[in-house]
């Protein structure tokens, strides 16, 4: 177990290292650099800003001299802002993270109460509808859900604010749009795993034995047809919890997202190699979590030495 | 993905499935407290600094924070504020400010005519790398200052007395200019053999907040007593220096501390500057510039004869409430540049300790109305009413909420639902403005409003490619500019003249008569000072489709085989007013001069980049301007290799006219040759204008002092809402 986990984490920095490398080689390739701007500055003002930043320096001695600063923890300060890349990590990250927490909390529960639904009233009009809302989910894309939320949620109902992440109300409705395509995924994962447990001996003999059909379901039918949930919900909240660009655009909620995006646009190198080290650390870590649980949940897929 | 999509998904939600008629949009909130509001500005400020911050999102807010020598009246013209008076030398080269001695900072400090001089020294420094330092082109030796070429004699050396201005030309023997991306040896390089405490001016070392080590290179900045700089608090003289350690951190020691000089031996070549670049030096303007073209000798110096202070720039502090600033040429603008974000003083404690993030509400030290409480970036700032403000009558407001809302929908959405008294100019989806406009019984919505923005919208020409006059000119001349706001929706004004302004049709009687024209003229107008100095554009070449194709058979004739079978307009994606303006471009070329238009979207840095190295053909442009000077914000940008001069257009006669309008010391006189240059650029249409921007903006009935002017500039302190809006109606 152990040598499981060191190899993994020291491949996890090999990983790191690789996508620190390529991500600043490609962004000092692609056309413009982080002052250039329509309204052009006095040649002198623009050298001694870019002297600042050491980017008349050979390629090398800036990536050497942010790679050495990686392997100490330092992530650099923005070129564009009057900030550091750890302070706006620290500071922009908790909106992602509760946005994408609230997102798949809303996905597995909504999700899984879908799928029984649908699998307990399997072929009547509960499940096709439930299945459509789930279809639905998978396919729209928040691009359009959100403003389609925001027109009748906040706009025509003043439920929940128009945007801005103002108290957890604020994260309902982008956590909902955010939740609902995973949902949907949920929802027939959730129906197709009942289905074939409810058709299962124990599920006979417990309807034999005179249990109420609820407690079929709820009580005995949902423990192992929630498995197959179980398992998606590792790589869906690690995928929800980096932040969507465009939920929290159309929300104004001030995550991480925007940093992405932005930092390219504006050539913010700092800050875009900072977040993609952060985010791959991030991934790295939550997938070794998530192989780690597999083990405990399954002593069948338990690792082992390999077999020589 | 872009913002184009959101912003049309969006408003399709919102909007296109139709509003309820009604006077305004959305519901009106009942006002609770008088003297809150909350702003919807369209995204996060880039920097609070006034060194930092260039866009449009940081202004009203930098302006509500950091008081300035002069300050925007509610018209966007610049009126007096921490000085109140000022005199100004006839040859224009000199002002000499007054400062109001009730003037402080937010943390009780009086504000001094010591802090302004700091300011105009940090914004040019070259370790301070200022975006903005720009708009202190006009100031004594600021270039040099700023490329760290100018000197002063600390002592006699080459034949040249003590305190002469210089400039270097060689380093050991090798001119600047080879030097490359090595700095040649910093004159003001010192080290010390004892540990240094850096600390505020006439402190205890025990007060140090940094602390250098023993033999650490450090820069000077400054030295008290000089002509510029504070005077030494005790019989020593303190050095202010920066040391270039973390993110940076400056502070004072005792200049005597300063033991090593490591660069003290390399010798350097120097040049004294002419007499007109000498702060403090009067004179014949026809002497100083005979002066000026006359050679000067240059003598060799070593590195321990010389300086770089701040006295070489024409600053001068005359007591705590006089400071003289003064330019190398006339200068008209020069009183009103003491509105400009550069020459608003900024708080040396705070700035020395944290140079990079002092701005944050722990650290920063404000003068404004306002002063900061509260900074969630990308969500909202809070300013609250400053008790130490100059005038605290003129601040209505005791807490300001600023949302910082990037996204356009969600801007006009929460004005809907009643959370923003008032929008940031133009943060307003394009697919919203249909709506608006009729929304009120087929009126506009009684809140919604268009006014001229003093920007101008235009496309340019490569001339490295198009270099035939009379294609260029066919091209401008095909294009209807009247039809442009029917598809743009937001009221643009359609003008093929090229500096902006306001309609002169919507101008008062007394602007008319300012502008000497009458309300018939066509055309825009831009009033510089009221009832003194008003500028008319020269009328551009308006839509005129016979001459059009007269001007391409003639371009046709002279081109041969290099005229061009198909023409690529580039524009940067993002913005639909974009798309919309190429597409009617593309129809009118197609349709009046049977010439191809091929339409290019690029992202915006490789549109940026394309077009700063003349890879296009013709190319989507605007240009705004923040003040009120025809000269300097608009048409000077076209001269022969101005960095942003696109086209690559060079018109000796052009430029001839505008140096001889930058010798020139009366206004009025001086505006006339920019209007011939201008008419020079407009004839010869290496850019073809379009239409002047409007402002789109959204504001509560009851929101007061909050008056729309050329520039967008809200004086968001002066704003107030009133409860008994609906009886004063």
């Amino acid at each position: 177990m152990l040598r499981l986990i060191v190899s993994r984490l020291a491949g996890g920095v090999a990983v790191l290292a690789a996508v620190a490398t390529i991500t600043f080689l490609l962004l000092h390739a692609a056309p413009g650099g982080p002052f250039s701007r329509e309204r052009r500055l006095q040649p002198a003002v623009q050298r001694n800003i870019e002297d600042r930043y050491h980017l008349h320096d050979p390629l090398w001695q800036q990536y050497t001299r942010y790679m050495g600063g990686l392997a100490r923890g330092d992530l650099g300060h923005s070129m564009k802002r009057p900030e550091t890349v750890g302070a706006i990590i620290k500071r922009h990250f908790p909106y992602s993270l509760t946005l994408g927490l609230m997102a798949i909390g809303f996905a597995a529960v909504f999700g899984t109460l879908l799928g029984v639904l649908a699998a307990a009233r399997k072929n009547t009009w509960v499940d096709y509808a439930a299945m459509s809302v789930a279809l639905i989910g998978i396919s729209i894309p928040s691009l359009v859900l959100g403003p389609i939320a925001i027109r009748y949620l906040a706009l025509e109902l003043g439920w929940v604010p128009a945007a801005r992440a103002d108290g957890v109300v604020g994260y309902l409705a982008p956590a909902a749009v955010l939740g609902l395509i995973y949902a949907g995924t949920i929802a027939r994962l959730a129906r197709a795993s009942m289905i074939e447990t409810l058709g299962a001996d124990y599920i006979r003999t417990a309807r034999a034995k005179g249990v109420s059909e609820r407690g079929v379901v709820w009580r005995h039918g949902l423990r192992l047809g929630l498995l197959p949930v179980v398992s998606y919900l590792g790589p869906a909240t690690a995928g929800l919890i980096s932040g969507s660009f465009v939920v929290e655009k159309i929300f104004q909620i001030p995550g991480l997202g925007f940093y992405f995006v932005d930092s390219v646009t504006s050539r913010d190198y700092p800050v875009l190699t900072g977040l993609l080290v952060f985010y791959v650390g991030f991934l790295v870590v939550a997938n070794l979590l998530v192989d780690l649980a597999y083990g405990w949940l399954d002593p069948r897929i338990r690792h082992s030495e390999p077999a020589a | 993905m872009t913002r184009r999509h959101l912003t049309t998904l969006a408003a399709l939600a919102a909007v296109g499935c139709g509003l309820p008629d009604s006077e305004y949009f959305g519901k009106v909130p009942a006002v609770d407290d008088p003297h809150t509001l909350t702003w919807c500005n369209s995204g996060e400020p880039d920097s609070l600094d006034p060194a930092e911050g260039q866009s449009t999102t940081v202004t009203p807010i930098m302006y509500a924070l950091f008081d300035g020598l002069l300050v925007f009246g509610d018209d966007g013209l610049p009126v007096a504020g921490l000085a109140s008076r000022w005199d100004v030398a006839p040859d224009q080269r000199r002002v000499t400010f007054h400062l109001r001695p009730e003037a402080r900072w937010s943390d009780g400090r009086p504000l001094t005519a010591y802090d302004v001089a700091y300011q105009l020294v940090r914004v040019l420094h070259p370790l301070t790398a200022s975006v903005n330092a720009d708009s202190l082109d006009w100031l004594k030796n600021n270039l040099a200052y700023l490329e760290n070429r100018a000197r002063v004699l600390v002592r006699d050396a080459g034949g040249l007395p003590a305190g002469t201005i210089v400039e270097v030309t060689a380093v050991d023997g090798k001119p600047l200019a080879d030097w490359g991306d090595t700095a040649p040896p910093d004159p003001n390089q010192r080290t010390a053999s004892r540990a240094l405490a850096l600390r505020d001016l006439g402190a205890d070392a025990t007060a140090a907040y940094a602390t250098v080590p023993p033999r650490a290179a450090v820069t000077i900045v400054e030295l008290s007593g000089r002509p510029a700089t504070l005077p030494s608090p005790d019989a020593r003289t303190w050095a202010y220096v920066h040391w270039d350690h973390g993110l940076g951190v400056y502070g004072w020691v005792p200049a005597d501390e300063l033991d090593g000089a490591p660069t003290a031996d390399h010798r350097v070549r120097v040049v004294p500057v002419a007499a007109k670049h000498v702060p403090g030096k009067d004179g014949a303007w026809a002497d100083l510039q005979a002066d000026a073209a006359r050679p000067r000798a240059e003598v060799e110096v070593t590195n321990a004869d010389l300086l770089m202070l701040p006295e070489v720039l024409g600053i001068r502090v005359v007591d705590a409430q006089t400071l003289v600033v003064e330019a190398s040429d006339p200068t008209p603008s020069i009183v009103a540049t003491g509105a400009s974000r550069a020459m608003r003083p900024t708080p040396r404690a705070a700035v020395s300790r944290h140079p990079r993030t002092w701005t944050a509400p722990a650290t920063i030290v404000t003068s404004g109305p306002m002063r900061l409480a509260e900074h969630a970036p990308r969500d909202h700032l809070t300013l609250v009413r400053s008790a130490t403000y100059r005038d605290p009558a003129e601040v209505k407001l005791d807490r300001l909420t600023v949302l910082s809302i990037d996204e356009q929908a969600a801007s006009a959405n929460l004005y809907f639902t009643g959370v923003c008294d008032a929008v940031a100019a133009n943060n307003i989806p394009q697919s919203y403005l249909a709506a608006l406009s009729t929304g009120n019984h087929g009126k506009p919505y009684r809140d919604y409003t268009v006014a001229p923005y003093l920007g101008t919208y235009f496309a340019v020409v490569n001339t490295k490619r198009f270099d035939n006059v009379h294609l260029r000119r066919a091209l401008t001349l095909a294009l209807d500019r009247s039809r442009i706001a029917g598809f743009l929706r937001g009221g643009e004004i359609g003008v093929a003249s090229y500096t902006p302004g306001t309609p002169i049709a919507d101008l008062t009687d007394e602007d008319l008569r300012t502008c000497g024209v009458t309300r018939t003229t066509p055309g825009v107008a831009l009033v510089i000072e009221r009832g003194k100095l008003c500028y008319v554009p020269p009328p551009g070449l308006e839509f005129d489709p016979d001459r059009a194709r007269a001007e391409l058979a003639q371009a046709k004739a002279e081109m041969g085989d290099r005229f061009p079978k198909e023409i690529v307009y580039k524009f940067n994606i993002g913005f639909e007013a974009h798309k919309l303006v190429s597409e009617y471009i593309q129809a009118q070329w197609q349709d009046v001069l049977h010439i191809g238009v091929r339409l290019e979207q690029q992202e915006w840095q490789v549109f940026l980049n394309d077009t700063r190295q003349l890879e296009y053909q013709v190319a989507r442009l605007g240009w705004i301007g923040s003040a009120a000077d025809p000269e300097v914000e608009f048409v000077r940008i076209w001269r022969c290799g101005s960095p942003n001069n696109r086209p690559a257009w060079c018109n000796p006669a052009f430029d001839a006219l505008l140096d001889e309008a930058a010798q020139m010391t009366d206004p009025a006189a001086r505006l006339a040759k920019v209007r011939a240059a201008e008419a020079i650029l407009v004839e010869e249409a290496p850019i073809i204008p379009m239409f002047v921007y409007t402002q789109k903006n959204l504001q509560r009935p009851y929101v007061r002092g909050l008056p729309e002017n050329l520039f967008a500039q809200p004086s968001l302190w002066r704003a107030w809402r009133d409860p008994d809006w609906r009886q004063r109606r």
